[in-house]
This record gives structure tokens, sequence and C-alpha cells, in this order.
């Protein structure tokens, strides 16, 4: 795919308490990944060599984890994968209040790569993408705006008043679009990823902030339905966004559902991320393990059932982790029975404690606690 | 730490023939081991974490899978603007090309490339032994004791020793006599292949050699004994850590469950000393319902079904339901099929083992697949082989991919 720039907007959103810490696109998923990897390797497998990620204010982890961009095979020459510090003239105004700002203060980024197209993404969606059908639809629609979204009929409204709603019409073009509705009038959930030529985006930009606006959705787009030819893109896999703890939670155990696994980590389209060097995760005469996912560098002494454990987790004989998401580096002793919880990176739980979530509320434990 | 005063050269070409399939396409120092390693990763990554970070890599031996293996250098931290790792091929000189002819003629050929770097000493290394050890440590003492020549050396039981280089040394640990393979043993210190020479020294002692036409060009048999003659000064410095040089298909196991045993023989997880190797981008690895894991290691993107016992799986593996792995070596990719029974085996990377197929579950005298290769009972199934469903592979087998 070529003549295409990346752009991935990583905000500040918060999801308590694991993104005290850092953004949630720097916040571990799945075991080894950071939840911006998706959208970076699918950037990246449909062979993007520019791609830019625009930052709010907790950006640190989230430089830490992309460096040079290696990982991505981005650490280019010319260009490659760029983390862009927040413009801090925004921040007189009062903050960063919506998308267009945070373009605007990346609009010179924008403004001097070369590419004709642009792929705009939020740093929060988890799914598998092949960008190149999407640039085809989109060129074969003649399309200004190509808005990728997923129909989510049969799936309940408090679900969907996470997502920007839309309406097509039979053509495919978009003919309404409702931000986040408390009564959702669709099922049509718009995806957070939209392609267009870079120069119609760096006129919204500009227009935008020349009238004071913030919202690209609100504010750009849904202005323009009737004047541009702004198209949806049905995307018939897995996907979702990490929103809340209770979307990341779900999300996490998604994993261990063998058809989401066998698309998101697609052998022809990898996830990529960055490397650790541990070594394989051993598994001793004492260990249980039953429907997981563990990441090397562990040491598994105890039960694990249901669960999903990052890098470098210690699991003591007599610990009995179940339905939980243990982040790098937890150690996990003696006779602990843990069961819905999250743990943030190098959480400590000693000898003989319990701590019991609920489904609908696992019970997340900041990073480097000591129980 | 220590930098530009060490050059580290890695003999890299050898063929390792008593490997048998595993070393057909790949030069030894490429082989698999440990889930996620290949040999070299030990001398690279002791390298950096020693202060190392200029290494030359001598290959000669199939050498396309380890070129591309390590590449510019960088999962071991060694792709820098100046020095970092080279991949050092024989090659076409003005006035002949010439193979490798020796270890002491490889090392000459590329007395240029350590000119580049002018050195005060060259660590001279082997890439197909598995071990951690501070080069750092060794070069201090070479260092600190002005010799012209310091080799690593560590004790071996003294019935094996006649399998060595045993190298006799004084009270102060000055090597007064180098014997190879000695009947009668006098010391059981036997030389690991590891040496710090002087450059300058280095440089003598390879030209000299060079222009001897009776010489093996080999630092063990010929550059040694001739400094010793010479009365050089040489110090040994003795090692006591886990060193396996695997040579043949059962040292290849045997060092692999080195990893699995309680406690392991050899320890890897250790972070203050990552063993570095080229990562494959695979998911963590998935236990199933039915799975049963006890003293193995298990690799990111496995997904394992079966029961897997005292085994080492290596990254992307997948064991189908009600099959039996135990004291095992499964490579990258291999995929077992259902209830399959596999003992005392290494299977190749990518090699397909079709349901029900039994490996190593028992003898037969008439093997159709015996082979001198593979001794204490240990099977060697080839990458990329298939076995039909039901196959029955006993003890002692190499099985090989059709040509």
């Amino acid at each position: 795919m070529r003549d295409t720039m990346g752009i991935i907007i990583t905000n500040d959103e918060k999801i308590p308490p694991v993104t005290d810490v850092r953004a949630i696109a720097a916040l571990p998923i799945a075991g080894r990944y950071r939840v911006i990897d998706f959208v970076l390797s699918n950037m990246a497998n449909a062979g993007l060599t520019n791609i830019g990620v625009a930052t709010e204010t907790n950006y640190s982890s989230l430089m830490d984890h992309i460096k040079s961009g290696k990982p991505w095979d981005l650490d280019r020459k010319n260009e490659g994968l760029n983390i862009l510090p927040p413009n801090l003239a925004n921040l007189s105004y009062g903050g960063v209040r919506g998308d267009i700002d945070m373009l605007q203060g990346i609009s010179d980024f924008i403004r001097r790569s070369r590419q004709t197209y642009v792929i705009l993404s939020l740093g929060n969606t988890i799914n598998n993408i092949d960008f190149d059908a999407v640039l085809e639809a989109h060129l074969q629609n003649q399309a200004d705006i190509t808005m990728l979204y997923r129909d989510m009929t049969g799936v309940e409204e408090r679900e969907l008043s996470r997502f920007n709603l839309i309406d097509i019409n039979e053509e495919g073009r978009i003919t309404d679009i409702e931000v986040k509705p408390y009564y959702p009038k669709t099922a049509l959930a718009g995806m957070d990823i939209y392609i267009m030529e870079k120069a119609l985006l760096e006129s919204i930009i500009d227009e935008c902030t020349a009238r004071g606006d913030h919202d690209f959705i609100k504010d750009a787009l849904n202005k323009k339905l009737g004047g541009m030819r702004i198209f949806g893109y049905e995307f018939e896999g897995y996907s979702d966004k990490i929103d809340s703890l209770k979307s990341y939670y779900r999300n996490c155990m998604l994993f261990l559902n063998k058809d989401v696994r066998d698309e998101l980590f697609n052998p022809e389209r990898p996830v990529y991320t960055k490397t650790k060097d541990q070594a394989p995760t051993k598994y001793t005469d004492s260990a249980v393990v039953e429907n997981s996912f563990i990441s090397d560098g562990c040491v598994i002494e105890g039960e694990v059932r249901n669960s999903i454990l990052s890098r470098g987790v210690r699991v003591a004989k007599g610990a009995v982790v179940r339905n939980s998401i243990i982040m790098q580096d937890a150690v996990i002793d003696e006779g602990v029975t843990l069961d819905y919880v999250v743990f943030d990176k190098e959480v400590h739980i000693t000898k003989g404690r319990r701590l019991i979530g609920q489904e609908s509320y696992p019970l997340a434990v900041s990073k480097r606690m000591t129980i | 730490m220590v930098s530009k005063d060490c050059v580290a050269m890695i003999l890299a070409g050898g063929q390792g023939s008593r490997l048998g399939a595993l070393t057909k396409k790949v030069a030894k120092p490429a082989v698999a081991y440990g889930g996620k390693y290949r040999i070299i990763d030990f001398p690279l990554s002791n390298c950096v974490h020693s202060g190392i970070d200029t290494v030359g890599v001598l290959t000669q031996y199939q050498p396309l899978e380890l070129n591309t293996y390590i590449g510019n250098g960088n999962p071991w931290d060694l792709d820098r603007n100046r020095g970092g790792v080279y991949v050092l091929p024989p090659y076409q000189s003005a006035k002949a090309g010439k193979w490798y002819k020796g270890t002491a003629n490889a090392i000459y050929q590329n007395i240029g490339f350590l000119e580049n770097f002018n050195p005060e000493n060259v660590l001279i290394l082997s890439g197909d032994h598995i071990y951690k050890m501070h080069y750092g440590k060794m070069l201090k003492a070479h260092q600190e004791s002005g010799a012209a020549v310091t080799i690593a050396v560590m004790p071996v039981p003294w019935e094996e020793a006649s399998r060595f280089g045993i190298m006799n040394v004084d009270a102060d640990g000055y090597i007064v006599e180098f014997e190879e393979k000695p009947a009668a043993p006098k010391s059981n210190l036997a030389s690991m292949g590891i040496y710090i020479f002087n450059y300058g020294l280095l440089k003598k002692y390879l030209t000299e050699d060079e222009n001897d036409p009776e010489s093996a060009n080999d630092f063990g048999k010929n550059i040694i004994p001739k400094m010793l003659a010479n009365h050089e000064k040489m110090m040994s410095w003795s090692f006591d850590g886990y060193w396996k040089d695997v040579g043949t298909v059962y040292s290849l196991w045997e060092a692999n469950m080195d990893l699995v045993d309680t406690p392991p023989k050899f320890e890897i997880s250790d972070r203050s000393w990552s063993i570095y190797s080229r990562n494959h981008a695979l998911a963590p690895h998935y236990i199933g319902y039915h799975a049963k894991l006890a003293n193995s290691a298990v690799t990111e993107g496995c997904t394992i079904e079966g029961c897997v016992t005292h085994s080492v799986l290596f990254g992307g593996v997948s064991v189908g339901e009600g099959s039996e792995i135990e004291d095992s070596v499964i490579m990258q990719g291999a995929v077992i099929g259902k209830h399959a029974k596999i003992k005392r085996a290494v299977v190749g990377a990518g090699a397909v083992v079709g349901d029900g197929v039994q490996i190593g579950t028992e003898e037969r005298a008439d093997n159709q697949y015996a082979s001198p290769m593979c001794t204490h009972g240990v099977v060697l199934i080839e990458g990329g082989v298939t076995l039909e469903a039901g196959s029955v592979i006993p003890r002692g087998s190499m099985v090989e991919a059709e040509v």
C-alpha cells in the first residue's frame, strides 16, 4: 500500500487505576502486547512507512514502548515511526478539547509528509485489518472520506452507546453520525478509523481551527455529510476498543477464544511488539493450567485457569489464579487465591491472601502494590 | 565495563557432522536450542554483557541461515556505528581465494578486519558452546597478569579428561604443559577453546604459523604448543559454571533436558544475563482444557492440548489432545497431532507428526531408521518431515526428509 501515511491519536482518556501511569494506548494487553500494537501492526503490515503518533500528556510509557519503531520495522532513515509530543500551546487554551486540537498540534508533521492518503485512527482499537482492502474500496467509491464501522445488530443498547453510530444509504454513503448517543437509532458502530486524502485532512484541521471547533465528527464530518462523499466500510471481523475496565477485561478474556485468537494473530498479518528476551515459561510438576494465555518468562508452580499472564509472572505452589489478567512481573505467593482480578505490573500478593472480584466488576490493583 | 581494548572473534564455521540431520542445512552455531535460541546466541550475548561490542563471526559451512540470523546484530544490541557484529566469510583475494584451513588460519585471514580496530587483545571464541561467562572478568585477569595469552579452563571429571585438551598448570595458574587428549592425564583442567591473546603476539604467531607448510593452522594443535615452546607467559583462567559442547544429537538433547531438570542444571531465566535471540512475532502460548504440563519449558506461540512432561517446546508448536510428550525437544512450529506419543526425541522445526504416531516408545532390532548418530536411544526427526498418522519410530532412529 503505497502513498499512504498513518496518524494514531492516543488521548488521555482514563481507565483507573491502570491508566494512572500510562495512556490507554500503552496499556499492556494479551500478555505480551500493548494496546497500540494492534493499530501500529495493521499500519505496518499494510506497508505504511510514515506513521505519526499524536500524544496528549501521559506519553512516557508509550515512548518507552515504541522507541525507534524497530519491532514494526519502522526505524527508517527517512520517515518511519514518529512519536509526536503534544503542542503545549494547546494547553494555554485550557487543554485539548477534541481530536482536532490534537491534530492541529501535529499539523506541521502532517503538512511535511509526502503521501497522498492518510489513515487516521485512535490508538485504542483492537483488531486485525487489511488496510489495502479499505483503500481499494475508498478509491472505488470515489469517496472523500471512508469511515470503518461494524454492524453490531443484536448488541444491547448500553453497549452501543459506547460508539459513534452511523446510518448509511444503499450506496454505502453515510447519512448520519451520532456521537455515543444514549438512545441508539442504529447498530452500525464507527471504529474510529478513517481514510482520506491528506490534503482533505489538512483543510479540515485548518477550517475547524479557524472556526474554533474541536471535534472531528461533530464539527467536521457531520456538517459535511451532504456536501462530501463520506462512505462507510463495513469491517466484518472482530473489533473492539478499550475504553473502560470492563471492555478491557472482556477483550482480554476473548483472547481465550480460539476464533478471536486466530483472527487477531493471523500469521499473514502478525502483531508486532517490543521484545523482552525472556526465557521460555517454566512449568513445574505441581503446575495445573487450563484455558490460559501465557507469555514467556513466567514460572508456574500453582494453578492457573481462564487467565491471561504477561511476561515474567510467578505463580507459587498452592496459589490459585482464576479468571484474571496478570500483567508483567507479578509475584503471586503460596496459597494465594485470585478470582476476577486485574493486576497491573509488578504487583506482589503475599502468602495466603485472597482477592475476589466479580465478572461484571473485576478488581483492579495498581502498579507495584504489595498486598 | 571494558571497551575497545578487546575484539571478539567467534569461530562459527563448524559443520557439526555428528549432529546428523540437525546440521544438514545449517552450521552448528545456528542449531536451535532451549526453546527460542540458537547456540551462537550464547557467545554473542556473553560478549554484550561483558562489554565487548565488536565481534567478528567467522562462517564457512552452510552460512546462509547463520548470516540471515545475525543480520545487523540488532537483537544482541550489536548494531553499532563503530564496532558491532560482522559476519566474516572466507573471501577471494588478489592472490588466491582460500577456504579457512583451520581455526588459526581463519583468524589469520581476517587480520585485516582486526587491524581496523587495532585492539589490544583479541578474544577467540567457539560458536558452538552453551554457557554464560563474563569475558570481562577473564580479560581483567589477562590484563593484570600481562600474559601473552589467557586460556579458559574448567575441571572435568577425571575419567573423561582424556577426551579433552588438558592444561597442566602450576600453583599460580601458569600453563606449563598442554596435552591434546592425553591417555594418562596429569590434570583434569580442560581447555574450553576460549582464548584471550595479546593482539601483537597473536599476529606474530599467526603469521609464522601461516608460513609453516607443515602446520595444520589450528590453535590447539599448533599455536598453543608453539607459544609454550617459546616460553611465552601463558595463563589459565578457571571457570566453574555450566558449559556444554553440543557435539552430538545426544548432547544437544541432554543440554535441553538440563534446562528442565529439577533443579535445572542450567538456568537461563536470570534477567541480569539475558540470552538475546532473534524473536518471532508470536502471541503468548495457549494452554487448553485438557493439557497437563510438568517440568517443561514452553515458548510463545504454542498451543497445548496434550500432556507435556520434562520437555522443551519451541515457539509456535502445537500439541493435539491426548498426545503425550516426555523427555523431548520439539522445535519451532512443529505440529503434533492427537494421541501421539513422543519419548526421548528431538523433533525438528516444522515437522508434522500425525495422529497416533509413536516415537521412541519401543526398541526394535530391525529398525530401518536406526542411525549411529542417535545414541542413547534418542530419536531425531529432521525438520520439515511429515510422519503419517499411526507411524511407529523406534528408539535410536533418525528420520530424514526425502531429498
